[in-house]
């Protein structure tokens, strides 16, 4: 494993970000037309497609709850995402924990108790990849749902952070991530309480240096959230002046 | 499909009072871990039973020599796989579910992802053969906190293993058989731990709800109701099968004996503030000191048998 | 009383009251073949004189419903006619709406998913759903059946749930004579506990789940032994 220079000693990273930048940000709602939600989230190079349907009936009547709607996330990661044309499989463990970790996050916001015995689907396509794949599709899924009008107590931000070199790094991309010396943590929080409701972490890493990053990976998350909110607040304004007049 | 019966208002109603008061149902205080016991058998290295209250987990240890992955032609491999049958539980019935998976990613970070096992000891010719540990769990028995369980069971499974001395001469490669030569020990940089918390929310009305409470309405809305105030957050370690049916969130720290955190698992439940993140992880350190400790021991134990023989 | 006899599948049991014309009722484990009654499960030929009726008591978890019994059940659903209750046997019961005391079209109860109720089934034919009901069916009234509340449920075999039902099992006495206690035996291995206090409940729940193979000496001292670590 060729051990390139993540930080370079004037504190640039490979791709000339410094340790606390955050990667270019786009986010776009209603990209879909069939589904009730939608929305198309770029990080860097990563770009991710989500698309929200529902509450509509449950395919699988015993699966439904007799007091709140079920959630189901589907995450596709296209062949064509990496460098190396790769056909993922439907079982991959990696890909499922991304899509259970999302459901599980999404449920804790979701009011899901005013549509009892309903489901929502989740679906995301990864169509490109160059790290922070749990966090794109956490921000990608959150526009789709305002997008889809599916009431939720707050937004949920996701951002990666790491630690190179003695110095905390944010937004992690794939070569940073892949290296198995950076511990690699995503934290996804609720902007307006700043509670955590999602954390994962892989690596090694003191644990008197884990307040530092998550603090980082926060302050990230933030970031995120203005330039969300300004995107969400945008088209809303732009869809009631539509139907002002 | 087999369902798992939720368990009734009136057990979750009581398990939440009970914490209140800062009691446990089987009468361990909220930052006690139930009792680890571990049963090794002499004659088979590497396979390790690990008992944590009711929960039963096996990890068994095993290797074979294949071929190394292109990029990396000098590092052995490790791969982890779970078994999760309905002998555990009634919810595990072949469709990979959320636990399952979240369990077998969670066992791959601690143990792969943090590269516990020197990897580069396991090669005998780079670029065409190394060694391949496998560690199969089998969980056997679920009452709460399998992940505690199996990262322990695995981690005293590979100190306890010992593979077949391997000599190199030139291009030619002997495998000598455990009579032949003695076994050798893998070489583990860290021990890692995992200690499991579950998180409880209480609301005013659940501890009013006692005795009193007209019909059942008054139980419908304490357990659904998200606008009863919620006076306060509760977090136990290593939860039982009921408390992590009753409980909002969980998380699952793994640490080891060099301060270091080699995994966090957090996915959804309930929203946490970070204060509480970092405390439960200092609190995780000093209750994972004693369990490396342990796991340490199974080395011993195998080459103190194997002198015996 | 006859001596306590194991028998295993398949073994022939001797009734001492063969020979005389009278009316033997064979319960769960024992079947009749032609002139002999053989043991179909392993465990202790177990007899009520009154009644004359025969069984074998073995420590199985998995409730087979029969009609008559007192179970401890928690509704899984409702539908307009009746509620669902899950009592751990192979199918769920269920519970007519309006078999409580005092129920009328106008005035029934109204219980939510979840709850905990106390019955007895009133039919448990093998084909068919086994129905369950809160109330006396001839006087109308509760008999201590109904909603729970409260409290909490603990698991154990069908036969310590039977035994605790019998007055000679120490258990229940040696609790009631520390704290004050509610309890509510199933059949279909569950048990319903409640005190006055938290750790009364713990307590009680905890002494009935260890004390089914301890000797009535046994059991005092493992009595003796929880309250003094609950502290009550």
């Amino acid at each position: 494993m060729s051990r390139q220079e993540l930080l370079s000693p004037e504190g640039l990273r490979i791709d000339g970000r410094r340790a606390n930048e955050l990667r270019r940000t786009v986010c776009k709602q209603s990209v879909l037309g069939k589904a009730d939600g939608s929305a198309y989230y770029e990080q860097g190079n990563t770009k991710v497609l989500a698309a929200v349907y529902g509450p509509r009936e449950p395919r699988i009547k015993s699966a439904a709850s007799f007091d709140r709607a079920t959630i189901r996330v589907e995450f596709n990661v296209a062949p064509f995402s990496t460098s190396e044309r790769r056909k993922r499989n439907r079982g991959d463990k990696r890909i499922l924990e991304i899509a259970s970790a999302i459901k599980q996050t999404f449920e804790a916001a979701i009011i899901s108790t005013v549509f009892p015995r309903s489901q929502i689907d989740i679906y995301l396509h990864l169509l490109q990849d160059d790290g922070g794949n749990a966090q794109a599709c956490i921000n990608a899924t959150t526009l789709a749902l305002i997008d889809a009008g599916i009431p939720m107590t707050d937004y949920i931000c996701a951002c990666s952070a790491g630690f190179i070199d003695e110095t905390p790094v944010l937004d992690l991309n794939q070569v940073e991530e892949a290296s198995f010396e950076t511990p690699d943590l995503t934290i996804a929080i609720m902007p307006r309480s700043g509670k955590v409701t999602l954390l994962q972490m892989e690596s090694r890493l003191q644990v008197d240096r884990l307040e530092d990053t998550m603090a980082l990976a926060s302050e990230g998350c933030k970031q995120i959230h203005t330039i969300m909110d300004e995107v969400v607040r945008e088209n809303t304004q732009d869809l009631v002046t539509k139907y002002g007049d | 499909m087999v369902r798992e019966v939720e368990p009734s208002l009136n057990e979750k109603t009581f398990l939440l009072q009970a914490l209140h008061q800062g009691l446990r149902l089987d009468g361990r205080s909220p930052v006690e871990r139930r009792e680890l016991e571990a049963e090794v058998n002499p004659q088979d290295l590497g396979v390790v039973t690990v008992r944590l209250g009711q929960t039963k987990v096996t990890a068994s240890v095993s290797c074979e020599i294949v071929r190394p992955f292109p990029d990396r032609p000098t590092e052995g491999l490790l791969v982890i796989a779970s078994e999760f049958g309905t002998m555990a539980s009634p919810a595990f019935d072949g469709q990979r579910s959320d636990e399952e998976v979240f369990i077998a990613r969670h066992v791959d970070k601690t143990l792969r992802r943090s590269r516990c096992i020197d990897l580069e000891g396991l090669c005998i010719v780079a670029g065409e053969k190394v060694w391949s540990i496998r560690v199969d769990l089998h969980f056997l028995d679920h009452d709460g906190s399998l992940l505690d369980a199996a990262c322990f069971a695995a981690i005293s499974a590979l100190t306890h293993f010992r593979r077949p001395d391997v000599s190199v001469i030139g291009e030619e490669v002997t495998v000598h058989s455990i009579e032949e030569r003695n076994p050798v020990p893998l070489g583990i940089h860290h021990y890692p731990i995992c200690i499991t918390f579950a998180f409880f929310e209480l609301r005013e009305a659940t501890l009013n709800n006692t005795s009193g409470g007209e019909g059942g309405s008054g139980g419908a809305a304490t357990a659904a109701d998200p606008t009863a105030e919620v006076i306060q957050q509760l977090c136990v370690v290593d939860p039982t099968l009921l408390e992590e049916q009753a409980c909002k969130g969980r998380m699952s720290v793994s640490i080891n004996s060099h301060h270091e955190i080699c995994a966090i698992s957090k996915a959804g439940g309930m929203p946490l503030d970070h204060d509480l993140i970092i405390e439960c992880s200092k609190h995780a350190l000093k209750m994972a000191r004693p369990l490396i400790t342990k796991a340490k021991s199974f080395a011993t134990s195998a080459t103190a048998k194997k002198a015996t023989k | 009383m006859v001596k306590q006899q194991v028998v295993l599948p398949g073994e022939v049991v001797p009734m001492p009251d063969a020979s005389q014309a009278k009316l033997l009722r064979l319960g769960p484990g024992l079947l009749q073949t032609d002139k002999d009654i053989h043991a179909v499960q392993a465990g202790l030929v177990t007899n009520n004189p009154v009644g004359n009726a025969w069984w074998i008591s073995n420590s199985k978890k998995r409730y087979i419903p029969a009609a008559g019994e007192p179970v401890v059940g928690t509704v899984t659903g409702r539908s307009a006619e009746y509620y669902r209750i899950d009592i751990g046997s192979a199918y769920p019961a269920q519970l007519p709406v309006l078999a409580f005391e005092g129920a009328t079209k106008r005035n029934r109860p109204n219980l939510a998913i979840g709850t905990v109720v106390y019955g007895y089934l009133a039919s448990a034919s093998r084909g068919m759903e086994p129905e369950m009901s809160c109330v006396n069916a001839k006087t109308g009234e509760a008999d201590g059946y109904g909603e729970l509340k409260g409290g909490f449920i603990t698991k154990c075999s069908i036969s310590l749930c039977q035994r605790l039902l019998d007055p000679r099992t120490p258990i229940l006495a040696l609790l009631a004579a520390r704290l004050p206690l509610d309890v509510a035996i199933g059949l279909n291995g569950r048990v319903w506990v409640a005190s006055k206090t938290i750790r009364g409940t713990i307590l009680a729940g905890n002494a009935i789940t260890n004390s089914e193979f301890l000797s009535p000496k046994q059991c005092e001292t493992m009595v003796d032994q929880l309250c003094t670590t609950m502290k009550l």
